[in-house]
Parts: C-alpha cells; structure tokens; sequence
C-alpha cells in the first residue's frame, strides 16, 4: 500500500500465548481497553500471536482496517520482533513501524502471585506502547556501494597469507610491503618449530602463489601515506618508490607485524657472547657458532614492569634453537634458564619433550632471584636445592620480547584506529571480534595485534580476509535504518562543539571541510550515546528519539510535563 | 546483500559452538549458503556452559547469544540439530554429505518455550550434560532456559510414550499442540557441497578417565573446574552462591590443582593451554560471590601468554587473593568433616607441608569430542597420535583431504579468541572453493 | 490501602532487559511495580528523561545497563554512569536522590535483575510516594525539579557531562589529564550555579521580581542571587523592567 494517511492508525494485537499470558490476566479485556487509547482504531486478542493463524490474523487486521501501526503485546522483541517486522513489511507497513509490548517475560511469568496487578501492568505497558508507536516514523535500511577491492599493509607471512586468500576469493588486493621484499620476519629465520621446517622454503613457496596471482598487486618499498573515507569507500594514497598512488578500497587489513628487543643493559648483553635469539639464529644459518656451553635466559626485557606481557614465542623459539645446536654438536652443553615455559597445546608440550629428551637442561629461576651472568659463568639460585647454582658457558643467549613498531601510532591515527598498553593494536573485542576494530572495514591479523607463533599468523591472516570478505562479496553494505543522524533542519542547532565526536566509539562522526558535523550511516551502530549528550539536542536518534522516549514516559506518568 | 544463488555451492559445518558459529556467519555474511550441523540439541557449545570469560571477565551468555540469535535467523544459514554425519561421499568442490537428524518429537518452530512439558514429564533424574550432570531434568527438557533454538525435546531413551506407549502428558497438556511423537529420524542427503569443516570442539578428561587419583569420585568436595563453572554461574544451579555439595557450606578456602590428567603419562601428555587461565578467572568469580575466599592455585609452568593474559593473573594476585604455589602435590586425603587435605612442597622452603581446604577443583585436560573417531572414519581424515584432526603447523586449517578444513578445539586445545580467529580463516579457505571455483 | 510505588526502568537491550526476561524464562518472581522503556544503550538515556518521568508523580527511576567493560556499544555505559552520578548531584540538593538507581545486570543475571529491582521498590516504598504525585503536588519541589530538568539541559551542563570522560582519562596532544577531584569542583560549582539561575529563570517566566524577592523566595543569599542575575543577564537571558521605588525588577526575555 502506498497511500498512507498521515494520521497513525493503530492497530494492537494482544496475544493470550496460550495460558502463558491469558491463563493469569484476562487479554480480551486488554484489547478492550486499547481500544480506548488515542489513534488506535483495530484490536483483536490471539491465542499465538506468532503461529501462522496469528500471523494471518496481523495481515487481515492490516488490509481490513488500514493500519499503518502494528502493536503486538506478548513476549519479547528479543525472539520475535523480527518475525513480526517481517509480518507487517509484507503486508507493506515499513518494518519500523512495528512496535513490541513485552507482557510475559517481564510481566505474566515473573508476577504470578499477583494477578491483578500484572493486568493493571499490561494496561500500562499497552498504553505506553501505543503513545510511541503514534510517534514511529518509517525507516529505510542504509545502503552504500562496497568496491571490491582490499588493501594488506605488511608483506609478511600474515599479510601474505590475508591477501592471497582474497585474492583467491576473486578481490583484487594491494599488499604494501615498506621493504623492497616480502617476508618480513621470516626472511631471517632458519628453522621453524615445532616440525623444523625451513623458513625460508615456506617464504618461498608462499613468495611464488602470492607473486603469481593474477588478482594480487605487490607493492614493495612502498608505504601508506593516506586514508579518507569509510568501509567500503576508503580513499588512499600509497607511496610506492618515490611514486604516490591513488586508490579506491573497500576494505583494509594491517599485518605490520613487530620489531625486535636489543636487551641493552640487560645481563651484560654485548652482542657477542651474550646475544639475542635472533643474533643466534643467524649465526646458525651461517654454520657459525663455535660454543660448547650455551646457556639460554627466558623473559629477558618481558614479563617485567616494563613490560607485563609474555611475548608466547620465546620459549619455543629457544627450545628449537637448543635443538639445532643439540643436533649439530652433541656434546655440547645446552642450558635453558626459565621462569615458566611456555608450550601450551599438543605439538608444543611433545617439543618441549622432545628437548628434554636429547638433553638440554631445564632450570628455573624466579623473578625475585633474577640469574646474575659473570664473566665466565652464570650464576641462578635453584629453588629446589635452596642453593646457587654455577653455570659455565660460552655464550648466553636472551630470549627476548616481540615488541610493537614504533610508527604503529601514526599508522594508528591515519585509520582511526586504537592501540593497547604495549603499542600493539587493539582489536574490537578480546574474544568474540578479534580480527576487527572498533572502525568498520578496518582488521589486523599476526603479530600486530600480538606476538604469535607462524601457526597462528597464518590462521589470524586467514581469518582477517574472511572477516573482509563478508563486507566485500556484497555490492554494497546496508546497515540498520535506526541510526543516529542530523537532519538538515537542526543544522543551525549545532554548534561544532563536538562532544559527540568524543563519545561515539565507532568513529561515526566527523567534521568534513566546511566544519560541519557529519554522521557517517554506515559506520553508526544506533546506541544512541551522541543524541543523549548533544549540547544543544541537535542529533536525532531515529526509532529511540527523545519524542517517542518521552512519549512513554508520560503515557506511564498520566501527564505530560 | 547480493547472494550467490540458490544453486551454488552450500559448506557443511560439523559442530555449533563458538567456532562453529563463528564460520558460519562469516560464510553466511558472504552470501554462501551454510549447514550448521550440531549434535545437541541446541547450539552454543562449551561456552554457553561458562559463566564469564577470561581475560575480560565479560558475561559469556551475554556475548554468546546475540550470535547465537544470528545464526537462527540467519537467511544464510540452516541450523540441524540433533544430528550426526553419516557418509560423505565426492571431492573438494563438490561434496555430497548425508546428515541423520535425529527427531526432537517436537515442532521446533511451532513451541513457544512455555515449560509445561518439562513440569508435567512424570519421569525424571534424567542428569542434564549442560550443568555438568550436577541437576537432573525429565525426559521432556530443554538444555538451558535461553537455549537456541528455543524448544524442548523428548529423551528417547527415556521417555514413558516412546518406548511403552503409555503416558503421553506432554502431548496432552502443550496448548501449542508442539509435541509430536510421529517423528521418525530422517537421512538429509546434502548434494553440491563445496567444503566442509569439522569444529568439532572438546570434551573433558573427567568423560573418559574417573581421575580417582586426584580424589574425585572418591571424595565429595573434590570437584572438577566445570562442574565449580556451573556452580558459579549466575544462572547455574546454585545461581553462583557457591556452596558445598556436601554439606551446603560456603567455602572460605578452595585449591585448584592444575595439569590434571594432563602434561603426564597418566592421562594426556599435552598441555590443555587454557586451564591456568580459567582456574584464576574461577577463582576471581568465585571472589565476587564472597571477599573472605581464599583460592590457592598449585601449578607446573602458569601459562598466560595470550593478549592481557599476564596482567589477568597479576589482578588476580593483586585484588583477587589468589596464591600461586609452584608445587606438584603429592597426595589428597579428607579429614572426619570430609574436607580435603592436600600434601605439598613448599617451593620456597623445600619443606613438605600440609594445607586443609574447603574445596578442591581439579582442573582437567580437555580432550576431543569423543565422537571425533567415528567422525574421522566418515570423512577419511587422519587425527593425531592425540585423536586431534591432524594438520599442518604452516597449514593450520588444512585436514589431510582437501576440502576439508578444520578450525578450535578439533585440532588443539586453545582459547576462544583463537578459536574464533581459527573458524573466521576457515571460512576463508571454504570461500575460497566456493567463489575461487 | 498501603503505598504502591509507581517506578520505570529504563533496561538497556544487550544486557540488563535480556537479563528481566530470563528472570521471567526462569519464573523468578518480583513485584509488579516496573513498568520498563527499552533503550539500545544505557547510554542513550538522557537526564532530561530522568527529569521528566519524576516531575510526573513517578516515584523512583531505575537504570540498569551492562556491566562495565560489557558494554555492547563499547562504552556507553560508561557514559551513562556519568550522566546518572551528575543527575544524583543534581537530585540531593533537594534530597530526591534516593529515588534515582542506577546498577549493572548482565544477560544472565536472571535471579540477580530480580533481586536489585525488588530492592529498589522497597527502598522507594520506605521513602514514601513523590510528593509530586497524587492530587496535591508540592510546587516548590515541581519548580526546583523542573530547573533542574532544564539544567540537564542546557549546553553548559551538556558539554562539561559530555566532555568528562575525554577530559580526566585521556591524554591530549601535551600528554595532560584533568585529575577528577579537579573536574568535580568545577563541575559541582556548574551544576549548582546552573541550578540556581535556571530556578531563577522559572521564576521570572511567570513574574516580575527583584533580587531580594527572588532570594526570599528561593531561600539562597541575595549576592549569590545578584551575581546568578548578573550572569543570566549578560547571556541575553533576563533584563530589567521597570523600578519600584529604588528597587529594580527584572524579567525573563
């Protein structure tokens, strides 16, 4: 139907739910009494308002009375305002004119020895229910094209991985790499726990499917310089060997990965005798260690004040390298100094096992007796045999933190997006959203989220191209109409104070170039944060307004104020 | 949103938890039609069993269940509970998968969740998985109050009309005429499936070993980290006022033991990764309900090296007065009130000490669903010498059949943020076949 | 017949509404006296509607939203906190702040949605009925709420509630943070000023009076009602209207 009158006809169902409802009040009578409420005009009682019959008898109630309002009185709009939404939009009332009146979960159900009183509750509920519906307003859905494309910002094995898969789904995908070759981190690395794997065989075959698709543009000694827009319409500026690229995005993953810790000041660290894991590895790919009594110290610059974390690779990456060293000279002393290892899973514990086995030896120390390293020995106080324990060695190793790039702010701020305690980015949600940020179109995946092993870069990388790829596969992204908005005519009740800026977390709001406030659809969730703290009540929360709410309010107050 | 069609190729998901979920409507979002299979009756999994979640302590219902309500409505996306795989047939690409759906004996979309079933099922004691068998229910029951999707089932084995044919009150008194004894199992014979993936997540050590020598089953007031989980929980059987089982105390000091049935040629020799997170996220709830707890937490190596994991056990320490003793324990005894008494080390002093509590958790070894050997046979998939689907270090997600993919709990003991990152990127390698071609 | 109270609650749709209808999935049983207005967000309550729902005889006001760091929109229970702690402020200058709550239910606080909700009744029950309900209402106490109502929502009021959070807990550009005690004395001077003037504004909007009228009638000193006038008239908002004797009388522009 397309001719509505301007006037709300209401129509309200009262739904019995079986004996749920109308075994303890009496829902005729509730119909009645809507009946008697202002701009309604049809009321019927259901026995299930939600079966095909009640359905049925919304649709009917529709067509024969012309509502242009639907009321249901039941349950909750938890389970079945969108049945209902559906219901009335076939019957073409706009979804938002629906509106839901809770009479069992929160009234029936839990009011039981009071009968009386739950009928008068209902009446309440109704009443207020019917004063906002005659202040809905039909809503549209929010739609924006959504270019199907997708930008990686890191080339290592992460991003890598985030972009090949796009690219396989069919999305042409940019990887910038600042380097001029991919690989990041694992360029450096010679084996790979736990199955001893070689780096750089993986780098290879990973370099030759990323370098041979056809949907995948590399950039290497590349950079990003610049991001407007929003999901699905980012507009960016890449610097690509002195060169600046225009393109237009759909989506945006952030791989950059982490930097090493030079432990400067930490147990005499010199970078010679007393070096990082990553000095060793190196020296390992050349064939170069010549020491006979190596001894490993744990946590060094990590799990400290500095910082709290544990960067979770450290053990393994030990383990492994005490288990090359093992293997190219048996009888060499391999010492692993720890706190506590950290080999959590199936593969892991069986390494750690393993090291064990060929005989490296595993001694703890704790945070109070920190290992004191001497010129030729090191000296760590044993808690089981309550006394020093004196280590000769040759070289020491220090297992050191992962820690995050010092540029991860400015990238940070260019895509508006946040970063943690440690400088490494911080997600939407620990557990549930992991690979997304707050800011819609924009994930991270690998170690810039947090040191993790490879197993996990690749799984992360694969899972941030799956989360692009549910924005991307569309030809465009429709959002909720209940949005947050500024109608033109409340323009001049804005004062630029911007507060609501402040407050809103998805970064919806934002001034464009002639100072104007402007509440980007897509990205708006319909909390309704900046309309309760406008300064001067210029935003409008559409489907919550400050009418309707009041509306309520005074149809259970009995008066208007 | 633009679909891909009603002929395209659909991924068929093994298992409704949270990894489950999460692949499913990451698929479902990029427009592929997805079968979300779960052998339960409703779908949510382990963690619709936990009260909060480490390390942000946030409710876990409460982040669960919007996702769990997606699902439902989802256009995308078809739920089948109650059901198993029984023969898989093809290649990647395109599969066929026969699901045998088990009958609920109830119209799911037609009951309205009224209860009145369940209060009028004359047979009861029925011991109910999803409160850690700690309460009973009758043989027309619904898992949990919120349970999606939102129906009672009739128990088979047990109930009165099924297998004798007499009694029938369910049918009877539901004023939605929802009960259906009619209901047969039935074989879905899914053609033009393009991957599959198996989430298949875990079960515990307690399912299959009676941990006897860690005092449970032996001893009253030793109990397991799930069964203390739904004691705890807000809407457990205890409404999270913890109290002994026993005699109905509160107790004032509990010890958590970990690496139970794990980390040992006992049980399981892995590590099951979560359990030093979860027992300080236990013991700070268990706080909560009561500031005079005393939690003492005997461990090997703690393991915190995920996100904000280092910091939760320092709050833990800190504000929570939980003590952290590196100490093996060597034996549980009770005294005459059947409190426990557990001998330890004392790291610090080196002497043998004893310390009588209130309360003992065990904190035991996850292991994998049980039904993952049968599943691997159906499917042709190799497990590991631990029965976890084996893959790849470097192709995490990968089965050894292409096609199959593999994401959470199936493959190793993790954390929910990594098994939601694991089932995003398996739905990535499914897209793949699916939009790749 | 004893006292029912009359209470609204507004219950955020995420957490604490979710948490009322499992209290009802599970039969847990509370008194009738809630009638509740589902929001998205505790945050989008408005003090304005907290305002508006007690000058209409309501006799308490509840609002329950995630538990910190649940918040389903991040932060906006945050927010709410904020706004709720500065209505009470408001509310015990006249002593009605105990018929304001606000408190924390998660989606599976069924028995706990219960127990708060139930306990919030009998406190209100205990306080009595709103001496703004009923067939006589006390005006004075009408007046004052509704200055206060227009307080929540002026943009002064607005802008410093609005701004709290960014000011005390994030660091700008030089790396400086307001210490919360500091933003409080500024704040609870705003809030009583504002308070004042706009009592002072009502009371113009329907007569013309001096300073010592006003003082005598609000109760507060005539140099803090001076320097208030002094104020309201340099922001447009009074001025004067004629002078009875050697006494000038002001009005509301």
């Amino acid at each position: 139907m397309s001719d509505k009158e301007e006037e709300p006809r209401i129509g309200v169902f009262v739904c019995s739910c079986g004996s749920n409802i109308g075994g303890l009040i009496d829902v005729k009578a509730l119909a009645e009494y809507a009946k008697t409420l202002p701009n309604v005009v049809f009321t019927e009682d259901n026995l299930y308002t939600c079966s095909e019959t009640g359905l049925a008898q919304i649709k009917n109630g529709i067509k024969d009375h012309n509502l242009n309002r639907v009321i249901v009185a039941s349950c909750t709009p938890r389970t079945h305002e969108p049945l209902f939404r559906d219901c009335v939009k076939k019957e073409g009332v706009n979804e938002y004119l629906f509106n839901f009146v809770n009479i069992r979960d929160q009234n029936t159900w839990c009011h039981q020895k009071y009968p009386q009183e739950a009928f008068e509750k209902a009446k309440d509920l109704i009443r207020m229910g019917v004063a906002k519906a005659a202040k809905l307003e039909a809503l549209e859905n929010i739609i924006v094209d959504a270019t199907p494309t997708a930008l990686v910002i890191g080339g290592g094995v992460s991003g890598m991985t985030a972009a090949l898969s796009l690219a396989n789904q069919g999305f042409k995908t940019h990887l910038i790499e600042r380097e001029n070759e991919l690989g990041g981190r694992l360029k450096t690395l010679y084996k790979l726990f736990p199955n001893d794997q070689e780096a750089q065989i993986l780098l290879e075959n990973l370099k030759k499917n990323v370098e041979g698709n056809k949907n995948l543009k590399i950039h290497t000694s590349a950079q990003v310089k610049n991001i407007e827009g929003f999901v699905g319409n980012f507009e960016i500026i890449v610097e690509e060997k002195g060169n600046n690229i225009d393109l237009t995005i759909g989506v945006i993953i952030v791989a950059v990965g982490t930097s090493l810790f030079t432990p400067t000041g930490y147990f005499g660290y010199d970078g010679k005798i007393r070096i990082t894991q990553h000095e060793l590895e190196d020296k390992l790919i050349n064939n170069d260690v010549k020491a006979k009594d190596i001894v490993m110290i744990q946590c060094v610059g990590s799990r400290n004040d500095e910082r709290a974390y544990c960067s979770s690779v450290c053990c393994m990456t030990a383990l492994k390298n005490a288990l090359i060293l093992k293997e190219n000279n048996p009888k060499a002393n391999v010492s692993i100094l720890f706190r506590d290892l950290y080999t959590p899973g199936t593969h892991y514990e069986d390494y750690y096992r393993r090291a064990r086995e060929t005989g490296v030896i595993f001694i703890e120390y704790s945070p109070e007796k920190v290992p004191s390293v001497e010129e030729n020995q090191i000296k760590v106080f044993n808690e089981y045999l309550g006394e020093d324990l004196l280590i000769p060695y040759d070289l020491c190793v220090l297992s050191t933190p992962l820690v995050s790039n010092n540029d991860n702010k400015a990238l940070a701020q260019m895509i508006k997006v946040p970063l943690e305690e440690n400088g490494f980015f911080l997600e939407a949600h620990v557990k549930l959203r992991p690979m997304d940020f707050a800011t819609a179109g924009v994930f991270v995946c690998g170690s810039a989220k947090w040191p993790v092993d490879i197993t996990e870069s690749i799984s992360q990388g694969y899972a941030a191209a799956a989360r692009a790829s549910t924005i991307i596969s569309h030809d465009t992204i429709e959002v909720e109409g209940a949005t947050s908005f500024l109608p033109d005519y409340n323009k001049s009740l804005c004062t630029g104070c911007e507060v609501c800026i402040n407050v809103c977390p998805y970064n919806a709001i934002s001034k464009n170039e002639d100072d104007e406030i402007v509440i980007t659809q897509v990205l708006c969730k319909g909390c309704g944060v900046c309309g309760a703290t406008c300064t001067n009540h210029a935003i409008i929360i559409r489907h919550f307004t400050d009418q309707q709410i009041l509306s309520e309010i005074f149809a259970y107050g009995g008066k208007e104020v | 949103m633009k679909n891909l069609g009603e002929n395209s190729k659909s991924v068929v998901i093994i298992g409704a938890g949270i990894a489950g979920i999460q692949a499913a409507l990451d698929l479902g979002d990029m427009g592929i039609q997805v079968h979300l299979i779960e052998k339960q009756p409703c779908i949510g999994g382990r963690m619709a069993q936990l009260d909060k979640t480490f390390p942000t302590l946030d409710c876990s219902i409460c982040i669960l269940a919007p996702k769990l309500s997606e699902c439902y409505r989802h256009d995308n996306i078809t739920l089948h509970t109650l059901s198993d795989i029984q023969k898989i047939g093809g290649s990647v690409g395109n599969f066929s998968v026969d699901v045998l759906k088990h009958a609920r004996y109830v119209k799911e979309g037609v009951c309205t969740n009224c209860g009145d079933c369940g209060a009028i099922c004359p047979v009861r004691g029925i011991t109910n998985f999803f409160d850690a068998n700690l309460v009973t229910q009758a043989a027309a029951q619904i898992a949990f109050p919120a349970a999606v999707p939102a129906a009672y089932r009739i128990d088979p084995n047990k109930c009165l009309y099924l297998n004798y044919e007499i009694c029938g009150l369910c049918y009877q008194n539901c004023g939605a005429d929802a009960i259906d004894f009619t209901q047969k199992d039935s074989i879905l014979s899914l053609d033009n499936v393009g991957a599959i993936i198996v989430a298949t997540g875990l079960d515990l050590a307690e399912d299959i070993h009676d941990l006897n020598i860690y005092g449970y089953q032996k001893y009253d007031n030793v109990i397991t980290a799930m069964e203390l989980e739904r004691l705890i929980c807000a809407s457990g059987p205890q409404a999270g006022h913890l109290s002994r089982l026993t005699d109905g105390k509160h107790p004032k000091k509990i010890a958590f033991l970990q690496c139970i049935d794990s980390r040992s040629q006992k049980g399981q020799m892995y590590c099951s990764s979560v359990c030093c997170m979860y027992t300080t996220k236990e013991a700070m709830i268990a706080f909560e309900h009561d500031n005079e707890l005393e939690s003492y937490v005997f461990y090997i190596d703690m393991r915190a090296g995920g996100k904000g994991f280092q910091r939760f056990l320092q709050r833990g320490a800190k504000e929570y007065n939980i003590k952290y003793l590196k100490s093996k324990i060597s034996h549980i005894d009770v005294d005459k009130d059947d409190n426990p008494i557990i001998t330890y080390e004392d790291y610090e002093t080196s002497e043998i000490k004893q310390i009588t509590v209130d309360l003992v958790v065990l904190a035991t070894c996850i292991i994998p669903s049980r039904g993952i050997n049968n599943l691997a046979d159906v499917l042709g998939i190799d497990l590991d010498h631990y029965d976890y689907v084996k893959t790849n270090p470097f192709l995490p997600i990968e089965t050894s059949i292409e096609g199959i993919y593999t994401c959470g709990c199936a493959r190793e003991p993790m954390d929910i943020p990594r098994s939601v990152a694991e089932a995003s990127g398996a739905a990535a390698r499914a897209a793949e076949v699916i939009k790749g071609g | 017949m004893t006292f029912e109270p009359k209470i609204l609650g507004f219950l955020c749709n995420w957490c604490s509404y979710a948490g009322a209808d499992l209290a009802g999935v599970s039969r847990i049983q509370y008194p009738p006296n809630m009638r509740v207005i589902r929001v998205m967000c505790s945050g989008r309550v408005d003090p304005v509607f907290i305002f508006k729902a007690l000058l209409t005889g309501i006799d308490g006001v509840f609002v329950l939203g995630c538990h910190p760091g649940d918040c389903h929109y991040l932060e906006g229970n945050y927010e709410a906190e904020k706004k709720f702690i500065m209505v009470q402020k408001f509310l015990k200058i006249v002593d009605f702040d105990k018929r304001v709550r606000l408190d924390w239910v998660s989606a599976s606080e069924g028995a706990r949605f219960a127990q708060v909700v139930t306990e919030f009744i009998e406190s209100i029950r205990e306080q009595g009925p709103s001496p703004l309900s009923g067939e006589s209402i006390d005006q004075e106490l009408f007046n004052n709420l509704k200055a206060m109502e227009n307080s929540v929502s002026s943009e002064r009021i607005r802008a410093l509630v609005g701004r709290e959070r960014k000011i005390t807990e994030v660091e700008n550009e030089y790396g400086e943070k307001v210490p919360i005690e500091e933003f409080n004395t500024i704040f609870d001077e705003a809030i009583h000023d504002e308070f004042v003037r706009q009592r002072i504004l009502l009371s113009l909007s329907t007569k013309v009076l001096s300073v010592k009228d006003l003082a005598a009638e609000l109760k507060l000193d005539p140099s803090e009602i001076l320097e208030n006038m002094v104020k309201l008239k340099s922001r447009g908002e009074i001025d004067y209207q004629s002078i009875d004797g050697n006494t000038p009388l002001y009005m509301r522009i």
